[in-house]
C-alpha cells in the first residue's frame, strides 16, 4: 500500500465523492486517494458511509434553514397535487360515462371503439375496466376476462407521456395482466394465467411506489400457486404481500393477507399455525370495512378449530359469529354456518342436531346444482353414521354420490375413491377413517386431478 | 373520483396535506435526503394515492410508508451511482496508458491490493473486468455466469469494490457499536 498521497480531500468533498457528485477528474482524484490507502480518509469516508440514511436511531433534528428549503418544495408540490386531485376527480367521472358508453355495445365493437376513438385512450377508464373485470370475478369468469382483456388493450395505447408518467403507465400494465391471470385462474386455464402473470411480472414498476401493485400481483398469484398446490411458493407469495402492507402500514389489508395465507397453511394441514394466524388477522381487519373478509376469517378460524378438535371453542366462536352470517345474508354463506354447525354439533356428540343440519346443507346444495359440495356434505353425515355403526346408511350415501359423479362426469380418481367406499359399505366395513380418508381425499382432489386414492391397509 | 367524496377522509386534500407537512419533513431529515431531490419523491408518492386512493385503506399510513420506501430507493440508486463512478475511472485508468510508466504500475498494485481483500468470486470478477478487459459477456461465459445475471453480479462485485476502499472506516465504526 503506499500509504498517504498528496493533499487529503477535505470532508465535503469526501461526502460529494461518496454521493458520485464530483465532477470526474475530481472524482477520479479521490478515489486514487482512497485506492492509496490513506488511513485518515478512508476512515473519514468509511464513518460517513456506515452513517446510513435512515438507519439513525435519534430523532432528526429540523434545522430552521433546512425546514425553510423542504417547506418550499412541499408548498410547490402540494399546490400541484391539489390541482391534479381536481384533473383526477374529472378523469375518473368521465371514465364511468364512457365505461357506461361502452357496455351498451358488443364486445368487438367495444374492441374498435377503443382502438379507433381518442376518447376512450384514458387511462381512468383503464382503471374502471380492470375493476369491473374484478367485480365480475367468480360470477361471471367470462366476462371478468373480456374486461381484462381490452385493459389491456387499451393500456397499450396510453401515451406515458400524459399526466401519469410512465411508470404509473407501467403499473396499470402490470394490474391489468395480474387481473387477466386472475381470471383465466377463474376460468381454469392455469396455463394461460401462468403467462399472464409472468406478463404482469415485467411490466411492474419496482420504483417505491408501485409497492401496491407488487402487493396486489403477489396476492393473485398466490392465489394460483395454491390451486396448483405449490404451496412453499404460495407462502412465500403471502410473505411479500405482508411484508408491503406492514411497510405501508395498511391494517386492515394485512389483517387480509394474514386471512389468505392461513387459507394455504390450513391446505398444508398445520391448522395450530392457521388458527394463530387467524386470530392476529381478526385484531387487524376492520368488520365495518369489509365485512366478507372479515366472515371469511371467523369461519374459517372456526373450520381451523373443528379441524384440530378444539368444538368447544369453535361453538363459542360460532355463536358469537352468527349475527355476522345473517348480516350477509348471502345464501351460500348461510349454508356455510349450518354446515360448520353440524360440524361442530357432530364434534360434541350432538349427532341428532348434527343430521338434521348435514341433511338441510346437502339438500340445499342440490337444488343449486352443487354436486360435489353435496358429496363432502354427504361424506360428514357419512362419518357420523359410521361412527353411529349404520352401515346401511352409510352405503346408501356412497351409491348416492356414486350415482351423481357418474352422471356428471367427475374425475376418474374421485370416483375411484367413492366406489372404494361403497364396495366396503356394501361389505359391512366402512369405518370411520375409510370415509374420513375418501372426505378428505375429495377435497384435495377437486383442485387436484393429478392425485391418487391409496387405501392403506387399516383404512378398510 | 375527488378525494372530497372518500369517507375514509372527514377533510380536505387540503388540510390532509398540511397535516402531512411535518411527517414528511422529519422523514427527509432522517433519509437526508436534499430538498431539491424530495421534489420528485413527493410528487410522485402523492399522485400514486390519489390514484388508488379507493383502494388504499389508511392514506396517511400509505403515503409514509411510501415516500419511505422512496428514500431507501433515492440512496440505492446514489449508491449505484457511485459504483458506476468507481468502475468508469478505473475501466479509464486501466484502458489509458498513464505517463509516466509508474504511476501506471502504482495505480495496477494498489488496485489489485484492494482487489486481493475482496471474496473470491469479485476477485475473480473484477481481476477479469480490469486485469484482462473482458467484457461483462465474456466474464459471465469464463466464469459460468448466466449473461442475463452478469450486471447484477457486476454491480455487487463493484459495491465490494467500493466499500473496501474505505473499509478502516467502516470496521472502526462497526467496532464502536
Amino acid at each position: 500500500m503506499s500509504g498517504d498521497r498528496g493533499d487529503h480531500p477535505s470532508r465535503e468533498v469526501l461526502e460529494r465523492f461518496l454521493l458520485a457528485q464530483l465532477p470526474a477528474s475530481e472524482g477520479s482524484r479521490v478515489l486514487r486517494h482512497l485506492l492509496a490507502g490513506c488511513p485518515g480518509c478512508q476512515e473519514t469516508a468509511g464513518e460517513m458511509w456506515q452513517h446510513a440514511p435512515g438507519a439513525q436511531r435519534q430523532p432528526a433534528v429540523l434545522d430552521a434553514e433546512l425546514e425553510l428549503r423542504y417547506d418550499e418544495v412541499l408548498d410547490r408540490v402540494f399546490k400541484r397535487v391539489e390541482i391534479a386531485e381536481r384533473s383526477i376527480a374529472r378523469e375518473r367521472a368521465t371514465a364511468r360515462e364512457l365505461l357506461a358508453t361502452l357496455e351498451k355495445h358488443p364486445i368487438e365493437r367495444q374492441r374498435m371503439l377503443l382502438r379507433n376513438s381518442q376518447r376512450f385512450r384514458s387511462p381512468a377508464l383503464c382503471e374502471q375496466l380492470i375493476e369491473a373485470s374484478h367485480h365480475a370475478g367468480f360470477a361471471d369468469p367470462g366476462r371478468a376476462r373480456e374486461l381484462a382483456e381490452i385493459a389491456l388493450e387499451l393500456v397499450s395505447s396510453l401515451d406515458s407521456e400524459d399526466a401519469l408518467g410512465l411508470s404509473a403507465i407501467q403499473n396499470l400494465e402490470s394490474r391489468a395482466w395480474a387481473q387477466l391471470a386472475n381470471a383465466r385462474r377463474v376460468s381454469g386455464d392455469l396455463a394461460g394465467a401462468e403467462e399472464a402473470f409472468e406478463r404482469a411480472d415485467r411490466s411492474l414498476c419496482r420504483d417505491g411506489a408501485g409497492l401496491f401493485e407488487e402487493a396486489r400481483l403477489c396476492d393473485l398469484k398466490a392465489s394460483l400457486r395454491k390451486e396448483q398446490r405449490r404451496f412453499p411458493e404460495a407462502l412465500c407469495l403471502h410473505d411479500r404481500v405482508i411484508a408491503i402492507y406492514q411497510s405501508l402500514g395498511q391494517r386492515h389489508l394485512l389483517g387480509r393477507a394474514y386471512t389468505q395465507k392461513a387459507m394455504v397453511i390450513n391446505e398444508i394441514g398445520d391448522y395450530d399455525s392457521a388458527i394463530a394466524l387467524l386470530r392476529s388477522a381478526l385484531e387487524l381487519l376492520d368488520p365495518k370495512e369489509e365485512p366478507r373478509v372479515f366472515l371469511v376469517a371467523r369461519h374459517n378460524l372456526i373450520w381451523s378449530l373443528c379441524e384440530s378438535e378444539r368444538y368447544r371453542e369453535a361453538f363459542a366462536l360460532l355463536f358469537h359469529t352468527r349475527p355476522y352470517y345473517l348480516q350477509g345474508g348471502d345464501r351460500m354463506n348461510l349454508l356455510r354456518m349450518r354446515w360448520l354447525e353440524g360440524n361442530v354439533s357432530a364434534g360434541l356428540g350432538r349427532a341428532e342436531q348434527a343430521e338434521v343440519a348435514y341433511r338441510e346443507v346437502g339438500q340445499a346444495f342440490g337444488e343449486l346444482g352443487l354436486d360435489y359440495d353435496g358429496a363432502l356434505v354427504a361424506l360428514d353425515l357419512a362419518i357420523l353414521y359410521a361412527r353411529q355403526g349404520r352401515a346401511p346408511e352409510v352405503r346408501r350415501i356412497a351409491r348416492e354420490i356414486l350415482d351423481v359423479f357418474n352422471a356428471r362426469g367427475i374425475h376418474r380418481e374421485a370416483i375411484a375413491a367413492i366406489a372404494l367406499l361403497y364396495q366396503a359399505a356394501e361389505r359391512e366395513q366402512a369405518r370411520v377413517t375409510l370415509v374420513r380418508r375418501v372426505s378428505s381425499f375429495l377435497k384435495r382432489a377437486r383442485s387436484d386431478h393429478e392425485i391418487r386414492f391409496q387405501l392403506e391397509d387399516d383404512a378398510s | 373520483m375527488s378525494v372530497l367524496d372518500n369517507p375514509l377522509l372527514e377533510s380536505s386534500l387540503e388540510a390532509f396535506l398540511e397535516c402531512l407537512r411535518p411527517r414528511l419533513k422529519v422523514l427527509f431529515i432522517r433519509y437526508r435526503i436534499p430538498p431539491i431531490d424530495t421534489e420528485d419523491i413527493v410528487q410522485q408518492a402523492l399522485l400514486a394515492l390519489l390514484y388508488r386512493w379507493r383502494s388504499v385503506r389508511d392514506p396517511e399510513a400509505w403515503l409514509v410508508g411510501t415516500v419511505r420506501n422512496k428514500c431507501l430507493l433515492y440512496w440505492r440508486d446514489q449508491r449505484r451511482k457511485l459504483y458506476d463512478a468507481v468502475d468508469t475511472t478505473v475501466l479509464e485508468w486501466v484502458a489509458v496508458p498513464l505517463s509516466p510508466a509508474q504511476e501506471a504500475a502504482d495505480v495496477r498494485r494498489d488496485l489489485m491490493s484492494v482487489i486481493e481483500r475482496l471474496p473470491p468470486k469479485c476477485r475473480s470478477l473484477l481481476s477479469l473486468r480490469y486485469g484482462l478487459g473482458f467484457e461483462p459477456p465474456e466474464v459471465a461465459k469464463r466464469l459460468g455466469y448466466r449473461t442475463s445475471s452478469i450486471s447484477k453480479v457486476t454491480t455487487r462485485c463493484l459495491a465490494a469494490l467500493t466499500r473496501q476502499l474505505f473499509a478502516a472506516g467502516i470496521r472502526k465504526k462497526k467496532g464502536w457499536e
